[in-house]
């Protein structure tokens, strides 16, 4: 008895059921992705699945489509939002809370509606809904993903040093260069992460923003995996996303963790 | 600084709109062979005043590949004819007009054939026989804004130089003044209307789906005048029987998933907070896995894993996934708090006779609850806007929540109109808590 007051009155083992719970629905899940892609249908080892990725040219051109879509959305999120957030930490606005917290309000709207929403908005505006509403759509959609890291860093950055700077006589173009840009580094690095994830795996947003018309990596994940005969097809395909946002985290992982800039 | 940026974002308008000008409309036309194909598998699917065409277009690379590819869909499934209705349309002469968006400068599929249901519910085979020549969408907005821009960028081009050249004849202490003073309070109302621009656009759908919640119309951007039938449909619960389950249900998942992670996050962050340095990066790395991984491996990993276990899927399933990707954020928000208190008091509670629950309750709580609380709403308002994760969990029986229930609608090809002031409610709601939470932050500013 006494033995087990002790065991309670560690603090430390009270984590012990949240591991528990993480190697069961977390570990073990992913596990469970590499093992579905390494055999067929009937439980039997296979590199079958991996063959048949390489030589479903539908697959690879989807996946390259994919990520060259990631790639510019995340760009173009960075070219709207550093300015943006540039501004709002720069700029001496009376409630700066107010308008960081306006660009983060929409997110409390379901994603799925305000991607209808854009939709009608393209239709009202007769604009086709093609490559250009897809971009536009998930740029909306990450957007705010972007604008806070880099305004969090923005605002914890030490306004001395670019006055420092300028009476170091650098002029306005160095010293943004120089000290303002390296400064917001983390926040760049983490907003990019928190872009380009969501963007090359998302699949119910692409599908809705151009009636299904252009495929991403993610919906062809979606098609493969709800059949049961191709289940083991698509994790080989879910194995091949998790390579990338594992590369990603990897890259992203020295500057992105410490700043986080959680969105609440 | 501001104005480079204007330029560069000015450029990237004038681009963008130029490269949207290039998706030209291309329509082909679909004639009739002659050669009718009556199949009798689905004889009476639809009524007989509706005309469907189940065709399904896939297109994998819109850049690169020449022909289209058509995917026939001989199932008459409810939600895909919607995909058509826009897409498609009919001819005086009652052939089909297909029309899609393409970036390229011919559309090559003369011989594709396309089924058709005729009004009697049965198909009807039709062959491409003919495409004809491109024409241009409705450009002239795209070609609105590439000209706006492009004057804005001249006009500041101008400025910038005019400007530059005038400082340059100024002495150096001159000079000094007149960066000195820039570098003070001046406002600058360009790069506000910057932010305010960007505001417009990302709220613009918003605010459509809240003008619109007040008509009744079933189609959004369709106005049939003021009323206020929808938000009396949605509160006396004469809405749609599936939206009124499905907000029952995104209520009952998320109280469920913010409870349970709430409890095992703050369990779990006492004990990270007090593990030894090698220990806690392991559990920390472990803590930070589902907030790396996007909504889709997640939900695919936990489908595997409930097939793998033979689980049948429902609202257990859905429960535990939402508790997955919660609790770490709950950790994340109470450890903070941890570290501000001092860690003494707990064991003294404990040297002074209380048991390790008395000491949690009387002696940690109160230090910790403003972390929990926004642990909690922020695992609520994870769990309200989750789909990816949702909608791999929740099996097949029927279980929807908001998220799911709207992607299932928006495929059918209509929101319930309900939905309109749902979302309108919880904006305001939003927006009246974002006004409250700041006046009181200024007033305890200013004590």
């Amino acid at each position: 008895m006494s033995k087990l007051v002790q065991i309670f009155s560690s603090r430390r083992t009270w984590a012990w059921p949240y591991v528990l719970f993480m190697l069961l629905f977390v570990v073990l899940p992913l596990i469970l992705v590499g093992y579905y892609a390494l055999t067929d249908i009937n439980g039997a080892f296979t590199l079958h699945n991996f063959a048949k990725f390489f030589g479903h040219s539908e697959a690879i051109h989807t996946f390259f489509y994919s990520l060259m879509i990631a790639l510019f959305n995340t760009a173009l999120c960075l070219l709207i939002g550093y300015p943006a957030a540039y501004i709002m930490a720069m700029e001496d606005f009376k409630t700066p809370k107010v308008m960081a917290m306006l660009f983060i309000l929409p997110m409390w709207i379901n994603c799925l509606l305000r991607t209808v929403a854009t939709v009608e908005l393209f239709n009202i505006l007769g604009l086709p809904l093609g490559e250009g509403a897809l971009l536009f759509g998930l740029c909306y959609d990450y957007l705010p993903f972007m604008i806070y890291p880099i305004y969090n860093t923005l605002q914890k950055m030490d306004t001395s040093l670019v006055e420092a700077a300028q009476d170091l006589g650098a002029n306005r173009w160095q010293s943004f260069w120089k000290v303002i840009v390296p400064l917001s580094m983390p926040g760049v690095y983490s907003g990019i992460v928190m872009v380009f994830m969501p963007t090359v795996s998302t699949f119910a947003i692409a599908e809705l923003l151009t009636h299904n018309n252009i495929k991403l990596f993610g919906s062809l994940i979606q098609d493969y995996i709800t059949t049961t005969d191709l289940l083991n097809y698509g994790a080989v395909l879910s194995l091949v996303l998790l390579v990338i946002i594992g590369v990603t985290s990897f890259f992203g992982d020295n500057d992105a963790k410490e700043e986080g800039g959680g969105l609440v | 600084m501001r104005r480079v940026f204007v330029i560069c974002d000015l450029l990237l308008v004038t681009c963008l709109s130029a490269w949207a000008q290039s998706n030209l409309t291309y329509t082909l036309k679909v004639g009739a062979t002659g050669e009718t194909k009556v199949l009798t598998e689905f004889p009476e699917v639809y009524s007989a005043e509706k005309v469907n065409i189940n065709v399904q277009c896939t297109m994998y690379d819109v850049q690169r590949r020449d022909s289209l590819d058509f995917v026939f869909v001989n199932e008459p499934v409810a939600g895909l004819d919607a995909w058509g209705d826009s897409v498609y349309s009919y001819t005086d002469e009652g052939d089909v007009r297909w029309t899609v968006w393409r970036n390229h400068k011919e559309v090559k599929n003369r011989g594709q054939r396309v089924l058709r249901q005729n009004a009697y519910g049965a198909f009807e085979e039709y062959v491409v026989t003919a495409t004809s020549k491109a024409q241009r969408g409705k450009g002239w907005i795209w070609w609105l804004f590439a000209g706006l821009a492009l004057v804005g960028t001249a006009m500041y081009g101008c400025y910038i130089l005019y400007g530059r050249r005038k400082e340059k004849e100024l002495s150096s202490v001159e000079q000094e003044m007149l960066r000195r003073k820039r570098m003070g309070n001046r406002r600058h109302y360009g790069s506000q209307l910057y932010l305010w621009l960007l505001l417009l656009v990302i709220y613009s759908p918003i605010a459509l789906i809240a003008v619109f919640s007040f008509t009744k119309s079933k189609i959004l951007g369709n106005w049939t005048g003021f009323s206020m039938e929808l938000y009396a449909n949605l509160f006396s619960g004469r809405a749609d029987a599936g939206l009124n389950s499905a907000i029952m249900y995104t209520l009952i998942i998320a109280l469920i998933a913010a409870v349970c992670s709430t409890i095992l996050g703050t369990l779990a962050a006492i004990g990270i907070y007090n593990m030894r340095a090698r220990q806690r990066k392991v559990v920390s790395f472990l803590n930070s896995v589902p907030m790396i991984n996007p909504d889709i491996i997640t939900g695919i990993s936990l489908f595997l894993l409930f097939v793998a276990l033979g689980m049948s899927q429902g609202l257990a399933t859905v429960c535990i996934a939402h508790v997955v990707f919660c609790t770490p954020y709950v950790v994340l928000s109470v450890l903070p708090r941890l570290s501000k208190m001092n860690p003494n008091t707990y064991e003294a509670a404990l040297d002074l006779g209380a048991t390790p629950a008395q000491a949690l309750r009387m002696v940690m709580l109160p230090e910790l609850w403003p972390g929990m609380l926004s642990g909690f709403i922020l695992a609520l308002t994870l769990s309200v806007d989750d789909f990816g994760v949702t909608f791999f969990t929740k099996g097949s029986g029927g279980l929807e929540t908001l998220s799911t229930f709207i992607y299932s609608d928006a495929r059918k090809g209509g929101l319930t109109p309900e939905l309109r002031p749902l979302f309108t409610i919880i904006l305001l709601v939003m927006l009246v808590g974002l006004i409250i939470i700041n006046i009181r932050n200024n007033k305890n500013e200013e004590k």
